[in-house]
């Protein structure tokens, strides 16, 4: 039986292996961020370097891939993949393990690569790419005063409307509790530190429930990451949490009425990993190009298109001498960075192990919390 | 008189029954070569992977394989308290083993699908048991971490040792086997999937009504029209058919939400205050409205090729037997269109059931169906198996269905077009 599958899924994967199987194919989510990636770092590298580089949208998650290795015919070089998915897929043995200091270029200064990057990584698979947040973002004509904290993103006799928030728990358990009056601490420690015991945990979804429920909030569960800006400018929600580029995207790219706010905001990060044996592991060509696309320079790149922070912090002092960095060549990037200084002044790290070890129970837990709305 | 004599011979002196058989035989060849591809193509796409799937779902022999020496010493373990020195030991062994063939990883992904929060303190145990000293095991483990000295943890990689299992489909119920084989359900705070399943099975249900409603005016229309009109109806009919499935579902989101284009209707011609604006989007209502939309074509299609063979006569002749419109409609319109009824609802029923992203899209809380889960379980989790048991135990339930349905009506009733 087993066989007989290998060889119908290989059979299936040879059929989509296209022309191009000289090419390194590196995999992201489409749209405005592969954009990003293949103008600010993958066309320089690739002109660079000499080495074709093709770039395939995914819709996330790693069951292409281990599909594609249960099949014998891998076809992905290089994966651009969320926290968890670089531990599990470690775990599982589907990335190659890099030997950071050896595999990546240290920065200018000569800092070596894995002291340059803001925080270590989740798993000996991964390299980090760009750094994006969970902050929330309201829209100035429908809010009447200032929303600053992210309490008030929970105040609704201050801030009256309705809230759009992620439909999983994934950082909303975080927010509550920071809204609820825990102090994150250093990266977000304290939080997590509730999040392991049961009571944390309530107190975080009674907190949620209290928003959803409350006849002067309200709550809309966004799924795509398109839709908290839009739900925002269509004036469905006054408040919604969201990813900081999408808001930006909207904000400047488009010049709708909203305003982000970064009080207790969720700092997240994407990763890049190389798949083990996929077809230019053997020859070196899928690690030369990481190498060089996760460098100084070419990290900087990618924010100029879109407002993720790269994760080399050497990356930033390239931005800030060429500001205006943003493509529209007015606006100054380095103050959109999730990571800068006036941005981080309570936040937490989105802790990718805490999810791995936990992220089905408190997913279910939170869906039943949602059915009982 | 021999019987010989009696057979009937062809020319070539062969007894032409048996002549007879062989051209038959060659002929049933003939027709099964025919066929053999699709017959091939079926095996392939269908039979083959239901069978993987059920394999995969009850398949639990990589842990045991694993972990061959702990199991060996849980045997004895009652499972109420922290098992002995001697099966830490043993389970020490077996890790030592997993560390040196890099399969811990798979070991510590396998067992958080049993328990949460195994990845971690599998990782911790990695690190530290490189600094292990010779005997006393149990205290050295606990020490590595609290949950290794929680008996918990320990059940659940006992619950692991059967090489087949059927826990994947208890999970799938909100139910587990415990240590002492008793099925019990998980948490009452953690029972999502008999919520899913209830779910899944009234948003079909209610979305096959609404498809009936209002696909039988339709396809009644349709059939009885002059050929110009049906035809315009039809294309009305189609074009959203041929319209992609998030484009559909993304207009019913700007039309139904609060501050959509109805409800700015609504306001403005004052049938409901601006600040009174009712919420006919991310909840229950969107599913249904943007579902029944969505479906419908595969109502009306059905319904309107049983429809068109229908002779006007018959109700005409209804009418002149003394029936009023209403009786000659129930008696002898109605009954002639239960083939189309049938295919229609079974078709939509079968569609709805299996729909995920469109009530994700618009159903807010509520939207969260099955499929979902499965999807989650596919792509996030990578637990296949429990994605396998529920996508198996969906399927049984749309056999079931079926299964019903002809004892009911009877399946030579369904006419698809």
């Amino acid at each position: 039986m087993k066989t007989i599958s290998k060889l119908l899924l290989a059979i299936s994967f040879a059929i989509s292996v296209t022309t191009s199987a000289f090419a390194v194919t590196a995999v992201s989510w489409g749209g405005a961020y592969t954009e990003s990636q293949k103008l600010g770092y993958g066309d320089p590298t690739a002109k660079a370097l000499g080495i074709e580089i093709n770039w395939v949208d995914y819709s996330g998650g790693l069951s292409e891939i281990k599909a594609q290795k249960e099949a014998g015919a891998i076809t992905w070089d290089i994966i651009d993949v969320f926290a968890m998915d670089t531990i599990n897929g470690c775990d599982e043995g589907l990335f190659v393990e890099f030997d950071f200091d050896k595999d990546f270029p240290p920065a200018p200064d000569g800092t070596p690569a894995s002291k340059d990057f803001f925080t270590a990584m989740p798993s000996k698979c991964a390299v980090g790419n760009i750094l994006y947040s969970w902050n929330y973002a309201y829209n100035t004509n429908n809010v009447k005063g200032t929303p600053k904290t992210i309490k008030d993103f929970f105040n609704t006799e201050k801030f009256p409307g309705k809230r759009a928030i992620y439909k999983g728990a994934l950082t909303n358990l975080e927010i509550a509790l920071a809204a609820d009056g825990i102090k994150p601490g250093k990266g977000g420690a304290k939080i997590y530190k509730a999040l392991e015991t049961e009571k944390g945990v309530n107190r975080a979804m009674d907190k949620i429930k209290a928003l959803c429920t409350d006849p002067n909030g309200g709550c809309v569960f966004w799924s795509a990451g398109a839709q908290p800006p839009e739900l925002l400018v269509s004036g469905e929600v006054v408040m919604a949490t969201g990813w900081n580029g999408r808001f930006f995207g909207a904000e400047v790219g488009e010049g709708a009425p909203i305003k982000q706010v970064w009080d207790g905001q969720g700092l997240d990060y994407e990763y890049f990993v190389q798949v083990k044996g996929g077809p230019n592991d053997a020859n070196g060509k899928a690690k030369k190009a990481l190498a060089m696309m996760t460098s100084t320079e070419m990290l900087a790149g990618s924010a100029k298109y879109i407002a993720y922070a790269p994760w080399r912090k050497s990356s930033i002092a390239i931005m800030e001498a060429g500001e205006p960095w943003y493509k529209d060549g007015k606006t100054n990037m380095v103050p959109q960075m999730p990571t800068a200084p006036q941005n981080t002044k309570n936040y937490f790290l989105v802790d990718p192990v805490f999810w791995a070890d936990n992220g089905t129970e408190l997913g279910e837990k939170w869906e039943a919390m949602k059915a009982g709305l | 008189m021999s019987s010989e004599t009696n057979k009937i011979l062809t020319t070539d002196g062969i007894p032409l029954e048996v002549s007879l058989k062989r051209s038959e035989r060659k002929n049933k060849i003939k027709a099964f070569l025919l066929v053999a591809p699709l017959l091939l193509f079926l095996i392939i796409t269908y039979i083959f992977p239901i069978g993987s799937m059920l394999t995969r779902s009850i398949d639990d022999k990589m842990v045991t394989e694993m972990l061959p020496k702990t199991y060996k010493a849980m045997e004895t373990w009652d499972g109420k308290e922290l098992p002995s020195e001697e099966v830490f030991e043993a389970f020490y062994f077996d890790f030592r083993n997993l560390v040196e063939e890099k399969r811990e990883g798979k070991l510590s992904t396998q067992l958080n699908y049993t328990k949460n929060g195994f990845k971690s303190i599998i990782k911790k145990l990695r690190r530290k048991s490189k600094s292990f000293e010779e005997g006393n095991y149990k205290e050295q483990i606990m020490a590595v971490h609290k949950r290794w000295a929680d008996v918990e943890y320990w059940q659940a990689i006992k619950r692991r040792a059967p090489a087949y299992t059927t826990q994947k489909y208890l999970k799938g119920m909100d139910m587990y086997k415990n240590e002492s084989g008793e099925i019990v359900s998980v948490d009452e705070d953690r029972r999502i999937h008999r919520v899913l399943w209830l779910r899944t099975l009234e948003i079909a249900f209610f979305v096959t009504l609404f498809c009936f409603l209002m696909a039988y005016p339709i396809a009644h229309l349709l059939a009885t029209l002059p050929m110009k009109y049906s035809n315009l109806l039809m294309i009305c009919v189609l074009l959203p058919f041929w319209t992609s499935l998030l484009v559909r579902t993304a207009s019913w989101m700007i039309l139904l939400q609060q501050q959509g284009m109805v409800n700015d209707f609504f306001v403005w011609i004052g049938l409901v205050g601006d600040d009174n604006r009712p919420e006919m989007m991310f909840n229950k209502t969107g599913s249904y409205v943007a579902m029944t939309q969505i479906l419908l074509p595969f109502m009306v299609l059905p319904l309107y090729s049983v429809m068109k063979t229908i002779s006007p006569s018959l109700m005409r002749a209804g009418k002149s037997l003394g029936g009023t419109p209403l009786v000659a409609f129930w008696k002898v319109y109605f009954p002639l269109t239960i083939p189309g009824i049938g295919a229609g609802c079974l078709l939509v029923f079968i569609l709805a059931i299996g729909y995920y992203i469109t009530p994700a899209l618009v159903g807010g809380a509520s939207g969260t169906l099955i499929s979902n889960q499965i999807a989650f379980h596919m792509k996030s989790t990578l637990d296949w198996s429990f994605a396998s048991a529920m996508g198996l135990m969906l399927l049984t339930g749309v056999l079931a269905i079926y299964w019903v349905y002809n004892k009911i009506v009877g399946v030579d009733n369904i006419k698809l077009g």
